[in-house]
């Protein structure tokens, strides 16, 4: 069959995790796939949640549902996507304000639900977590972990493509074309070149996350969506190696999260109008109270330098379609639009989290299939990400080179065996770039010709380049020449780096005092007297 | 140990002040704990269009040649901006097209010079410009272990160098009538930049890179030895911690290396610095200063210390210690009779007396004229 | 709220700024290009270490724990310390023999005082040096330090009774090298506080204050050592309130500051009671006491200043104490690494890097042509001859010249 390019199968709308996840299953199961995204991945709430793989453990009193699909996909996740993951375990606490008679509750409804929940001594607790608050009267060790969501991401998109999918970043959808009931294609602006296209297949699906309202309209349905803020913080480094959470009903800022070379606490959830979406900011109240909570988990947070403050949007959806928003779902919506609205060949996928993303996409793609009349089974569950082919990446490090460097060794902790792919060996392509986080020249150059990056926040999502506590003030400049040599125009990377700098800064006046303030003074005195930027 | 005068804060403020009340045989001694912020100096003296003539003595004598001509300065991303005042290595250029054509040589692997966007800069002002990178065995041996790349490892190999560079210069120079090399020559050697500008048949300009600065070290290097040289005693990598003031005058210092043993003096000179290096400390709550307990200048609402456009003039960085007309510092309203604050700790309090450098110096001859005068 | 009023983290890594300028004043980084250099190894690593410790890099190993990269940090963030606590925690790669018996001073010097002149003239035959390059890898080209004969401990615990008719008492912490190596420099401090008043006492059982135990990864050791010496110097401080001086700069540094920071052996009753004897001298001479110096002592002098004395800023003290001599014309010689860091430099990997290291100094040395250079520490005194062919005295030795 001779299709045009601008003929797809189905067309995919967003490139958050659950975009992207969409995308790899159709591609798996044959489908001709195009993915639009008009930002890079992982920017809406992909991009700025916890980074908790949870156990389930936190819905199994309020939801047991909810958390058993929580485990199931725990369980897959770290079989296919073990080098996105830290399996860390988790803690559920009690201190002596809570009601240690909630935890055999909890343990009930975890063990109900499936979830390998074990009651074990406070002082076990303190010393397989030694920032474990120590006045905590019990604790519960459950199968929490933490994920990289931007890797996960990544690494979907990159499966889709090995499979033939086509990826179409910084694209936005400017209007979906209709004939009549049935939705045929979309119409596209491209951000950084200018460039309008527009792109046809039988079936799209709106992944848009809280956007997808917007892309909704513009196919003439409506879809009820309650934006909910979340604000975190970021810690300088690394203070737990479990995840931390109150063994009570859930609430604000109670779960305290590792992740690479920081620790996150979380989160907070305020409804805000639309119109907030794009421009999401913490306020003093919500830092005061993230470390406030905070410490009360870990002690060690009420003195732990601070690196950044930020916010993501949820995406919550009405589940009877009540515009009110009284009865939120908080599950996973597929929404057939031809069944309910009578619009044919448009499909919404949104709600849920960030690890049910696979259920989500396998829910989607299903849909899809009986649409074009596929009979193809899912292979998600059970066919490793690129990256992820070997569990440890001790391992993978040691089979690339034969003695790996620091930086080699922390390009495997974030590649898996994607690592293999940089270019190393010489002194040019081992410079460091990140010297924070060990980034080489060899795995930005890769991240730009393979990952579709061609921003420094694209480089930055990619490679944690930026991501540690100088926040950019030495590696910005290094890869934005980079990214100059690769795309040849420099007054698009001086402002490329502009506006690195204003992303940092918004994360870091929020906590701005101590540390964080000296290092912003540097910063500035760097930026616009040195370099004259 | 009893000296005339102690100065807190080892940096541009406090040496100007250490060598000029040194120079007038009064015993000084400066505490600093490690090196400072003439590690990324740029060059260019700002908020000093017209360096007083002591000045000139001051850095003339410890061996540092200024060169004082107004015009434009390129900048490390390839922007201009207007200078007046700088050491030598610095190129003042008298009008942006400077030239009809130019050569940017950058070294192979090392990120933190920025022949790109230099190009592009000098591109608008209508200069073409053609891009190399020197080629030399000896940087081999430099960059085994990653990181390595920086200006001082290579600064430091250049002192060696330099002439190696000039002749390869020489084989690259096409019609180009100016070459831009990377500012990491001359670490040791003050004369290196203008022997290298002698060596070449082209007008040669040392563009900045990440820091930290050669000249900057260099700098640093020299004022600190001046000062040693007059006799002065410069106490490194120490802390004053604490300080004994009695009804507004203060007897003596206490520093964590000599804990015991207490700095005592009659006069005080306090260029600590801004918040990067400590000067001022700040909480969530407040902004203060660590050592004597100072008033300062600042916002009290936590939200009114930032802009947040990180493009825009950031308030925190105008907050400072309150002084009164003479520079005695203030604490509870009152004057310190024997403490002066000098340099970057005062923020933007004293607009007269600039900022950057401007501030340092001319705050810190201030200072030294009171103290001078003051026959105690 | 109480919080965030300040921050802390173990040796205060997260005050890190990424300036860089540690990694500018570091001196292996200068001739070793394989050390990841301060920045890296330090605040960079833990950050990396703290999430798995399969990050520790071990070329950490190169570091010369010379502290001259918190002498530089504006921050002042322990970078060395945090250098040493990670290869202490993380490196548990077994100690080569070569390292036992480098770091073991205590045994090595027990077991050849009685064949003293035997062994010094064994070490000193080039075939000697020939066989340890080639079995234990220590540089055929480092000349090893002299034992001698009787230990100091003996010397002064045969006159204890004269020490204790002064009025007042120290105690002195006298080291491996002054017991067995060179007992002079500990008579020439006797001879010096003898003249102020002050006799003289050893503590009790004095072990090897333990630092080549540290860096040479037998930290174990070192700690059970650091337990014993401060129970040693709790008898003489808290329980007879004597001070304690010392000979040797990082002696004195690694009871006072490493025990503490690395070893986590609390030193806060005994700490402020230890001092070199520099400083001790010279604060009674400045508080007016004085000393007989001899009206016809003439001396050239150059001072180096060892790196550990830089990092505990006590160099102003010997260096002061020194320029009250009559007759002494002093040059203070630029701060630079002398290379040996202690048994760093004796071992063949590290031997050219020692000798890069320390070129400038030598350089100098030469050029001022002194008649002795003065340095309060023992390595770089071997270090300094072996490289210059001058000679090197401890400051308190010149005093004990200088003084009838």
């Amino acid at each position: 069959m001779n299709m045009s390019p601008k003929e797809f199968d189905v067309i995919i709308l967003g490139g958050g995790i659950t975009g992207a996840g969409t995308q790899r299953d159709c591609a798996m199961r044959g489908l001709r796939t195009l993915l639009i995204e008009r930002s890079d991945i992982a920017t809406g709430a992909t991009g700025r949640n916890h980074g908790l793989l949870h156990s389930g453990a936190r819905y199994a009193v309020g939801d047991n549902e909810s958390a058993e699909e929580c485990i199931r996909e725990n369980r897959i996740l770290r079989r296919i996507a073990s080098h996105c993951i830290e399996e860390t375990e988790g803690l559920f606490i009690t201190l002596p304000e809570d009601d240690l008679g909630y935890q055999k509750t909890f343990v009930d409804a975890c063990q109900r639900a499936g979830i390998d929940a074990e009651i074990i001594d406070p002082a076990l607790a303190r010393r397989l977590e030694p920032s474990v608050n120590p006045a905590l009267i019990g604790a519960v060790k459950v199968p929490d972990g933490s994920v990289d969501p931007f890797r996960l991401c990544a690494a979907n998109m990159l499966d889709a493509k090995l499979h033939g999918g086509q990826v179409r970043l910084h694209t936005e959808v400017t209007g979906i074309i209709r004939e009549g009931d049935t939705v045929r294609g979309v119409h596209t602006l491209n951000r950084q070149t200018g460039r309008t296209e527009d792109f046809y297949a039988p079936v799209i699906v709106n992944a848009g996350g809280i956007w997808g309202q917007h892309i909704a309209e513009m196919a003439g349905v409506s879809v009820g969506m309650f934006p909910a803020k979340g604000a975190l913080l970021i810690f300088a480094h690394r203070v737990n190696n479990l995840v931390i959470n109150r063994c009570r009903k859930p609430s604000n800022a109670d779960i305290l999260v590792p992740g690479d070379t920081v620790c996150i606490i979380g989160t907070t959830s305020t409804r805000i109008p639309f119109e907030e979406c794009d421009h999401v900011a913490v306020t003093p109240d919500e830092v005061d109270l993230l470390i406030t909570e905070g410490a009360k988990l870990a002690p060690a947070l009420s003195s732990t330098r601070i690196l950044r403050a930020y916010a993501g949007v949820r995406p919550l959806v009405s589940a009877d379609d009540d515009p009110s928003g009284r009865n939120i779902s908080r599950g996973i919506v597929c929404l057939d639009h031809e069944l309910r609205d009578g619009v044919k060949g448009f499909v919404t996928i949104t709600g849920g989290k960030l690890m049910t993303y696979r259920l989500m996409a396998e829910m989607a793609t299903d849909t899809v299939c009986r649409k074009l009349g596929i009979d193809k089974a899912c292979e998600t569950a059970t066919t490793p990400l690129p990256g992820s082919e070997e569990r440890s990446y001790e391992a993978v490090a040691s089979k690339i080179w034969e003695s790996p460097s620091t930086a080699q060794k922390a390009a495997t902790a974030r590649m898996g065996t994607g690592a293999s792919r940089i270019r190393s060996g010489n002194r040019l392509d081992d410079a460091l770039v990140c010297e924070c986080e060990e980034v080489s020249v060899g795995e930005i150059n890769n991240a730009i010709d393979r990952l579709d990056a061609t921003t420094l926040v694209d480089l930055r999502r990619r490679t944690r380049v930026g991501m540690g506590t100088c926040q950019g003030e030495f590696c910005a400049c290094r890869a934005a020449g980079l990214l100059a040599q690769a795309h040849g125009c420099i007054e698009r990377e001086r402002e490329d780096l502009r506006q690195f700098l204003q992303e940092r800064w918004k994360g870091n006046f929020p906590i701005g005092w101590g540390d964080t303030l000296r290092e912003a003074e540097y910063t500035q005195w760097i930026y616009k007297h040195v370099l004259g930027l | 140990m009893r000296f005339d005068t102690v100065i807190i804060g080892g940096g541009l403020a406090g040496l100007v002040a250490g060598i000029s009340l040194q120079k007038e045989g009064r015993s000084t001694a400066i505490v600093s704990t490690g090196q400072n912020a003439l590690h990324f100096f740029s060059g260019s003296f700002e908020s000093l269009e017209q360096a007083p003539e002591r000045m000139k003595d001051l850095f003339g004598e410890a061996g540092i040649r200024l060169h004082y001509s107004p015009g434009w300065r390129l900048m490390p991303m390839g922007s201009f901006r207007e200078a007046a005042l700088s050491l030598e290595d610095v190129s003042l250029l008298p009008e942006k097209h400077f030239a009809d054509k130019t050569l940017i040589v950058g070294l192979p692997g090392y990120l933190d010079f920025f022949s790109g966007f230099l190009a592009d800069g000098l591109e608008r002002e209508g200069i073409p410009c053609s891009l190399r990178t020197l080629q030399l065995q000896e940087m081999q041996a430099l960059q085994q272990g990653p990181g390595e790349m920086r200006s001082v490892a290579i600064a430091r190999l250049m002192d060696r160098l330099w002439e190696k560079v000039v002749q390869e210069l020489r084989v690259l120079l096409k019609d180009e009538d100016a070459v831009i090399l990377p500012q990491v020559f001359g670490l040791r050697d003050a004369s290196i930049p203008d022997r290298i500008r002698q060596g070449i048949p082209a007008r040669v300009i040392f563009a900045g890179t990440m820091p930290p600065s050669i000249p900057g070290i260099r700098t640093q290097m020299q004022l600190k030895r001046r000062f040693e040289v007059l006799g002065g005693t410069y106490l490194a990598g120490d802390e004053v911690v604490d300080a004994h003031q009695h009804e507004g005058v203060v007897h003596s210092v206490v520093t964590r290396n000599l804990d015991s043993h207490y700095l005592e003096a009659a006069h005080f000179i306090l260029a600590s610095g801004g918040f990067y290096s400590k000067g001022l400390k700040s909480n969530p709550f407040e902004v203060t200063e660590p050592v004597f307990g100072l008033d300062v200048d600042y916002t009290q609402e936590r939200s009114g210390w930032y802009a947040p456009q990180f493009s825009d003039d950031q308030p925190y960085l105008q907050f400072g210690v309150r002084t009164d007309e003479g520079l005695h510092a203030l604490r509870e309203g009152a004057p310190l009779q024997n403490l002066y604050a000098i340099g970057s700790i005062l923020g933007g309090t004293r607009p007269e007396f600039g900022s950057g450098a401007g501030l340092a110096v001319r705050s810190a001859f201030a200072a030294v004229d009171q103290i001078l005068e003051n026959r105690v | 709220m109480k919080l965030q009023e300040y921050t802390e983290s173990k040796h205060n890594f997260e005050e890190c700024m990424k300036c860089t300028v540690c990694t500018v004043y570091c001196p292996v980084l200068q001739v070793n290009p394989l050390y990841p250099g301060p920045k890296q190894a330090g605040p960079d690593g833990e950050r990396l270490r703290l999430k798995d410790p399969y990050f520790f890099n071990y070329a950490l190993k190169y570091c010369m724990n010379c502290k001259r990269c918190e002498v530089a940090c504006p921050s002042g963030v322990h970078v060395a310390d945090l250098i040493q606590s990670a290869r202490i925690r993380y490196d548990h790669s077994a100690p080569k023999l070569r390292d036992r018996i480098l770091a073991s001073t205590d045994l090595m010097g027990s077991l050849a005082r009685p064949v003293a002149p035997i062994v010094n003239g064994v070490t000193g035959l080039g075939i000697t040096r020939s066989v340890l390059d080639a079995t234990l890898q220590i540089d055929h080209r480092r000349v090893f330090p002299k034992y001698s004969g009787r230990s100091f401990e003996r010397w002064l615990s045969r006159r204890s009774k004269e020490q204790a008719a002064f009025a007042e008492q120290v105690a002195y912490f006298h080291g491996c090298y002054v017991n067995y190596n060179h007992p002079q420099l500990g008579k020439d401090l006797v001879k010096v506080l003898n003249a102020l008043g002050v006799g003289v006492q050893l503590l009790e059982k004095e072990k090897c204050c333990g630092i080549a135990l540290i860096t040479n990864g037998m930290s174990e050791q070192a700690t059970k050592q650091a337990r014993h010496n401060v129970g040693a110097l709790r008898k003489a401080v808290v329980d007879r309130g004597l001070k304690v001086v010392t000979t040797s700069s990082t002696c004195t540094l690694t009871l006072r500051e490493e025990y503490p920071n690395l070893l986590d052996v609390d030193v806060s009753e005994v700490r402020d009671a230890i001092l070199t004897a520099t400083r001790y001298i010279y604060e009674r001479l400045e508080k007016g006491a004085t000393l007989p110096f001899r009206p016809d002592f003439h001396k050239r002098i150059a001072y180096h200043v060892p790196c550990h004395m830089e990092k505990m800023g006590w160099g102003v003290f010997s260096e002061r104490l020194l320029r009250m001599i009559p007759g002494v014309e002093f040059t203070l010689l630029d701060s630079n690494c002398c290379g040996i860091a202690g048994t760093y430099g004796f071992k063949k990997e590290n031997y050219e890097a020692a000798q890069a290291i320390g070129a400038p100094l030598f350089e100098q040395i030469r050029t001022v042509a002194p008649d002795v250079v003065a340095c309060d520490c023992e390595t770089c005194k071997w270090q300094i001859e072996m490289s210059t062919g001058f000679p090197v005295q401890n400051p308190i030795s010149i005093l004990a010249e200088a003084i009838e």
